[in-house]
């Protein structure tokens, strides 16, 4: 009401000035009457009231969507990149390993590489359905949509050609691995980014601060003019105590309480969420793409006979992996039990290097795609991607516990609202029929 | 930079060879990592051989082997030779996709070819053993510097004896002849390079087979790729129309892919020698040996036909300085 009428105030410059005898006068008249007073406080509750329960209900509604989303949609995208990325990686780890074994491929290596396929068109369609059309990351991942089709046909000639005993199958594999290390795996290392950013796009709008804050400015202005008002009416009748009001205040007490207790309860778990949830998940598959492209190496390195070494490469991602690192806390035993792996992984990788820096190229092969290596690194991949799939649980259960109350809060906000309006017209209103 | 460096390269050696002779692949001969060498500089007790001039450069010309050959068990003193032996094993630099040549073999995964029992002869000779033999595989753009920063004993990689290259290295004996060739679709109708006019031509990057592509009047686009591997990836992935290097690697290729032929006269002569380090001259020396024992005693043709098929034509007669 307040805002319409300053909405209406006629501008002395506007051509259809509406006469000094207008509302405003009529408004302004009224403050020098009693009843006049009753008819503005009541006014004022009555504007109060209203916006406090519609802006309850709408801070309400914008945390929960914000949190829904988070556990719906952001934190889903990153896993799905971290998916594809991984998938990649592994592939082409999968194929050099295949490569160097020599003859025909393995059967393990060909169903890893397959399923390392079946996982990036997966989890590539699963993202394509969580962003939105013509977004950065859906150019990603069109991008990586039609590389990944030029990837299989790629692998897929230098099979064919291996099975026939030509030596440009070699040829058609380095091709393949170029694409994926060059060109797809940016691609999915930039998504795997815009997931995170989205991610931290999704706590702040969980938070959904702003609306915080003027349901606070709000509640604040509703709260003294409740007070102000029962404080005026006792000072003016003979009646200590306006029942209907006192029973306003005890309304808009409960709403205070209740939105406190919601949002205190969200905000703990978005906390919690974050710490044990997204951070965790994110850290560990950095590490996991990290220990790929540890393993590629020194597959590619082996490969290339040494046209192209990548163990400086090799040693460089080493320098990234952190186990130690404090967001892995909350899955303390699988960052443990991923370091003592990790490092007797290294150590078989350390023989291969001295064997084949010492000129024994085929025990240093043999070494490197040997049941050994395999059996350490598989060991430390399935302890990492249990740790991924643990932490995100983890976050799904606090996501949701998050969510909690906010629906309910959506609905009973406006109505403790609703209330406090009725009670207040219906407190004030037996006081204005004493003037009549 | 290296394309300016290498077209002068080529330019000079075009200029002062003519057509014939020298015109192989150019590597780069140094980068920043490789110090030039300088004449005279003492390599394992023994002083280098000055380098043959340009002016009176025959490519095929290489140091005169001095006697019979050591047994394997009883390498000189001070040789590069009797290092080797202690090593363990001979280091040869090479590449893995060149078919017939040095290949790897998909079946066993071990590199083989024309070129590795080349190689392994000299390990024989060391070692009375063919097998003492780790092979580096090395980028054509890197077979003299590879050389130079010694980290292999000797390349052979369907390298050409070159000019230039003696600046730098020595060579071994001519061990293979060969020339620039093109290679097209089955369905082409070109019947040499001329014809390939405004068209595609592969080739492996720092190879003169390259620069030689600019060189041809019907200016095709010349392509370069690392490897000719990659090449006929390309080739097959229809990225280029047609790949043009010796015809000993175009025989390997075609061999490979039933929809590809080779097509016209050899347009250059590419004489095949071993990159050797030039502080060794003993080393070279000692090589050339174990070649011209390979051509007189029918070795050299077995193995001729063992890899290239056909009825071998009479070994290359070595020429000395």
């Amino acid at each position: 009401m307040t805002t319409a009428l300053a909405r209406r105030t006629p501008s002395p410059a506007a051509a259809y000035t509406p006469p000094p005898e207008g509302l405003v006068h009529r408004v302004a008249g009224l403050r020098r009457t009693s009843p006049g007073r009753l008819q503005l406080i009541l006014a004022a509750l009555l504007t109060l009231g209203l916006l406090t329960g519609l802006i309850a209900g709408l801070t309400a509604h914008a945390a929960s969507s914000g949190t829904a989303g988070l556990g719906d949609r952001a934190q889903p995208l990153l896993v799905k990149a971290e998916s594809v990325w991984s998938a990649l990686a592994d592939a082409d780890t999968t194929a050099a390993q295949a490569f160097l074994a020599g003859g025909l491929e393995p059967d393990t290596l060909t169903q890893r590489y397959d399923a390392d396929l079946a996982a990036a068109g997966t989890s590539l369609a699963g993202a394509a359905r969580l962003v939105p059309a013509g977004s950065e990351a859906a150019t990603a991942i069109d991008g990586l949509s039609v590389g990944l089709a030029k990837y299989a046909a790629l692998v897929a000639t230098a099979r064919a050609d291996n099975r026939q005993g030509l030596p440009l199958g070699a040829s058609y594999l380095t091709a393949a691995s170029t694409l994926n290390r060059d060109t797809l795996q940016p691609q999915a290392q930039a998504l795997f980014r815009i997931a995170t950013d989205e991610i931290d796009a999704g706590y702040d709008s969980a938070h959904s601060s702003w609306w915080l804050i003027a349901m606070l400015v709000l509640a604040v202005a509703l709260g003294v003019a409740l007070l102000w008002a029962q404080g005026y009416l006792s000072r003016t009748t003979h009646r200590t105590f306006n029942v209907p009001l006192v029973a306003a205040t005890g309304l808009f007490a409960l709403l205070i309480l209740l939105t406190v207790t919601v949002f205190a309860n969200q905000r703990n778990h978005l906390g919690e969420a974050a710490r044990e949830g997204s951070e965790p998940v994110a850290t560990f598959a950095r590490l996991h793409i990290a220990v790929l492209t540890e393993r590629a190496d020194e597959a590619l390195t082996l490969a290339a006979r040494g046209s192209a070494d990548r163990e400086k490469d090799f040693d460089q991602t080493t320098a990234t992996i952190d186990f130690g690192d404090t967001r892995l806390e909350p899955a303390h035993e699988f960052a443990v039990a991923a370091r003592q792996q990790h490092d007797a992984y290294l150590a078989t990788h350390d023989q291969v290097r001295g064997l084949s820096e010492g000129g024994d190229y085929d025990g240093a092969v043999a070494l490197a795609v040997g049941d050994q290596a395999s059996r350490q690194f598989g060991e430390l991949r399935t302890t990492l991607e249990g740790a991924i799939d643990n932490r995100e649980a983890a976050f799904t259960e606090q996501i949701g516990a998050a969510g909690e109350w906010l629906d309910l809060l959506t609905l009973i906000g406006p109505l403790l609202a609703l209330g406090i309006c009725a009670l207040a017209v219906f407190g004030i209103r037996a006081r204005l029929e004493e003037y009549r | 930079m290296t394309r300016t460096r290498l077209a002068t390269i080529a330019v000079t050696a075009a200029l002062l060879l003519g057509a014939a002779g020298c015109s192989g692949d150019s590597s780069p001969r140094y980068d920043e990592a490789t110090a030039a060498p300088t004449a005279g500089q003492p390599g394992a007790g023994q002083s280098a051989a000055p380098a043959p001039t340009p002016a009176n450069c025959d490519p095929r010309a290489s140091r005169r082997p001095d006697g019979a050959l050591p047994a394997p068990g009883q390498m000189p003193a001070g040789t590069l030779m009797a290092e080797i032996r202690k090593r363990g094993r001979l280091i040869l630099g090479t590449s893995q996709d060149t078919l017939l040549f040095s290949s790897r073999n998909p079946f066993t995964g071990r590199i083989e070819g024309f070129d590795v029992d080349m190689a392994r002869l000299v390990a024989q000779a060391i070692f009375g053993d063919p097998n003492k033999l780790e092979i580096k595989v090395i980028a054509y753009d890197q077979r003299v510097n590879e050389v130079l920063l010694g980290k292999v004993d000797l390349v052979a990689d369907t390298m050409t004896a070159t000019c230039d290259r003696w600046k730098d290295v020595d060579f071994s004996v001519i061990y293979y002849e060969a020339g620039q060739k093109v290679l097209v679709r089955k369905d082409s109708t070109a019947k040499s390079i001329e014809d390939l006019g405004k068209k595609k031509i592969c080739s492996a990057a720092g190879s003169t087979s390259y620069d030689n592509i600019g060189k041809v009047k019907s200016e095709p686009v010349a392509v370069a790729k690392p490897t000719f591997g990659d090449c006929l990836v390309a080739f097959q992935q229809n990225e280029v129309d047609a790949i043009s290097t010796d015809d000993t690697i175009l025989a390997g290729m075609a061999a490979q892919d039933p929809y590809a032929m080779v097509i016209g006269d050899r347009f250059t002569q590419e004489p095949y020698g071993m990159a050797i380090n030039r502080n060794h001259p003993e080393f070279t020396r000692f090589v050339n040996a174990v070649l011209v024992k390979a051509a007189q005693d029918g070795t050299w043709t077995k193995t001729y036909e063992r890899w290239l098929g056909g009825t071998a034509p009479k070994p290359p007669v070595a020429q000395y300085q």
